[in-house]
């Protein structure tokens, strides 16, 4: 069936296709025998996320909620079973598809960031958006820092913002590219209430223009947004 | 896609061992050079050799005969076997037997205001290696005299020896063409007297020439013997200087005019710094590449944590190679540019300097020299293109 998916997927490759990301007994293998000891709505079962969708998924410390995010965002492989996205398992995608996917269909805030801070804030957002066919005006860049409260910190070095200041322009930098599915690990970890509903308020306004969906984990549950599913790792 | 590159550069640093890097350029350069002058110098010479304007008749043509040593004296003709032998080299185009006359010859002046004698013999070769284009270069039995072309030494002997030590007026070669002598021929029924004049000089042979049909004439009336070997031949060579030629004359027991084959000796010293300066400059030209290799692998070694991130970003690695390509390769074509255009003033000087003597080279580096620039750009192109795909291609599954 895999290989039939393939064969259409290599015939009619369309680029405006929805894309639905499937888990098919998915367990990372570090975390192999603590993780089959509880019951989890991810780990070890089929499911899939479809387009549009908006999944919280919920665990607390040591569930694997980043492991889930690197093997979605395919920077992780050490786990058994499947993930399939665009009917493509992850370990057929090659470096140039992958660049691709991650290009024009995944986007991803880490929680630990991942920002260049030699660059500028700015900057570091500004390479998100040239790294393929801009998708927002460099206008747009003042306009989010303007309404996440880091217009005075953009033409500062990343290395030198606070890490709530960063976590805003990683926010801002997922968001200047196209995408089908935003990836969130923890975004608001290190902002206070109202930065957080501007954040949310953002991220749901840049969602709901592309009909993208997301899977966000975090520790707790919360109201942020208007979840399709919540799930619990 | 400006803004990219501009961020490209912020963030993978080339800074890193920027000594080694202007190190590296500079062995390239001189690497560069030092072919690309192998390269030209070989052109050089070959224009040298084969351009027409340069074509030295002496140089051309090559009388040769056996060394005499006391176990061949008097035989000292060259076979048949021997003659096709030389045919065939690669460095022959032709080769012309030189008939000597076999019968005793003298010449006397016609009046007695000015009188001369001497015992004398003559040689004749086939037309085509005749440098004097004499109208009256030719024989039979109804003409009026006999044309001799005599070698160019045989009138400087007679300026400036001869005729100071018998108070003898100098003479020049128009002087000597309009005298009539009489050439006087011994054959086994008698004398027979004819006239004679010089009509050219050369030197290309050093002997009186004769046309080929007074020769066999001569020889058929007067020699006592007939069907003899040839002891001298004359060839013709695309290059006497070749080093082949006067291996092979040596080791057949061949001598030709040691002046003429002096250029053997210039061509092994061409030869010898053409290959000195081309392996240098490939050895050069080798670590050079070495280096670049390892300045390659060092920027992105040194930047490797943020490449990783450019990637996981995603960055494609056709972007990051065509980034880092644009970084190196401007630079190192660029020395390839220099080092050819320093080449085309150096060659722009030699010319002037070999003109003012009379040598002509092209003023331009040959064509073979732009080739060899452009391959070595291609080499260069490659290797860094290669280095780079290799360095930037980390493991797909790293966090």
């Amino acid at each position: 069936m895999a290989g039939l998916y393939y064969l259409i997927d290599c015939i009619f490759d369309a680029p405006s296709r929805i894309m639905a990301i499937i888990l098919d007994h998915l367990i990372p293998i570090p975390l192999k025998e603590r993780l089959l000891q509880s019951r989890s709505a991810i780990w070890d079962t089929r499911i899939q996320f479809d387009q549009g969708e908006w999944i919280k998924i919920m665990a607390a410390s040591g569930k694997g909620k980043s492991t889930l995010v690197h093997i979605l965002y395919h920077i992780r492989f050490d786990y058994e079973g499947t993930v399939w996205m665009e009917n493509k398992q992850s370990d057929n995608i090659n470096r140039d598809q992958l660049s691709e996917l991650r290009q024009k269909k995944i986007s991803i805030i880490f929680q630990d960031l991942r920002l260049f801070p030699q660059l500028s804030a700015r900057e570091n957002i500004e390479l998100k958006r040239v790294m393929q066919e801009p998708f927002h005006k460099s206008d747009r860049i003042d306009e989010m820092a303007e309404q996440l409260g880091i217009q005075p910190v953009l033409n500062q070095k990343a290395g030198l913002c606070s890490y709530g200041e960063q976590q805003r322009i990683a926010i801002i930098r997922a968001l200047m590219q196209p995408f089908e599915w935003l990836i969130m690990d923890e975004p608001f970890s290190h902002l206070d209430t109202t930065n957080t509903q501007k954040a949310a308020a953002l991220i749901e306004e840049e969602c709901r223009r592309r009909n993208a969906g997301f899977i966000l984990t975090d520790l707790d549950d919360d109201t942020h947004f208007p979840y399709s599913r919540k799930l619990n790792l | 896609m400006q803004g990219w590159n501009i961020l490209l550069k912020k963030i993978i640093r080339t800074g890193a061992g920027r000594n080694r890097h202007v190190l590296a350029m500079a062995g390239l350069a001189i690497a560069v050079l030092l072919i690309l002058t192998a390269v030209q110098i070989q052109a050089n010479y070959r224009d040298l050799l084969y351009k027409k304007n340069n074509r030295d008749s002496i140089a051309n043509f090559l009388v040769v005969n056996k060394i005499i040593t006391d176990q061949n004296l008097g035989t000292t003709g060259l076979s048949d076997n021997e003659i096709n032998d030389l045919r065939k080299q690669d460095f022959v185009e032709s080769v012309g037997l030189l008939t000597p006359s076999h019968f005793k010859a003298s010449i006397q002046s016609a009046s007695d205001r000015f009188p001369f004698y001497t015992d004398i013999a003559f040689e004749s070769v086939p037309q085509e290696f005749i440098d004097i284009a004499a109208r009256d270069w030719k024989w039979d039995e109804h003409a009026l005299f006999v044309p001799i072309i005599a070698p160019n030494m045989f009138l400087d002997f007679y300026n400036f020896q001869f005729s100071f030590s018998q108070g003898l007026p100098q003479l020049t070669q128009q002087v000597v063409k309009m005298i009539v002598f009489k050439i006087n021929l011994h054959g086994p029924n008698g004398m027979v007297t004819l006239n004679g004049r010089v009509v050219g000089f050369s030197d290309r042979i050093s002997s009186l020439l004769v046309p080929e049909a007074f020769m066999k004439w001569g020889n058929q009336f007067f020699a006592k013997k007939t069907d003899r070997k040839p002891s001298r031949i004359i060839i013709k060579t695309k290059d006497p200087g070749n080093p082949q030629l006067s291996a092979y004359l040596k080791e057949q027991g061949l001598s030709a005019d040691a002046d003429k084959t002096r250029f053997s000796r210039y061509r092994k010293i061409v030869d010898m710094v053409v290959n000195i300066s081309g392996l240098t400059g490939i050895i050069l030209l080798l670590f050079a590449l070495l280096v670049f290799t390892l300045f390659i692998q060092l920027t992105v070694a040194s930047s490797r944590d943020d490449i990783q991130l450019l990637i996981i970003l995603g960055t494609s690695p056709a972007q990051l190679h065509r980034f880092l390509v644009k970084r190196f390769l401007p630079g190192t074509w660029g020395i390839i540019l220099l080092a050819f255009l320093l080449l085309g003033f150096l060659q722009f000087l030699i010319y002037r300097i070999l003109a003012a003597r009379g040598i002509h080279i092209s003023i331009l580096p040959d064509k073979t020299t732009a080739l060899t620039a452009m391959l070595i750009a291609v080499t260069i192109g490659w290797v860094t293109s290669r280095s780079i795909k290799k360095y930037i291609h980390f493991p797909l599954n790293r966090s």
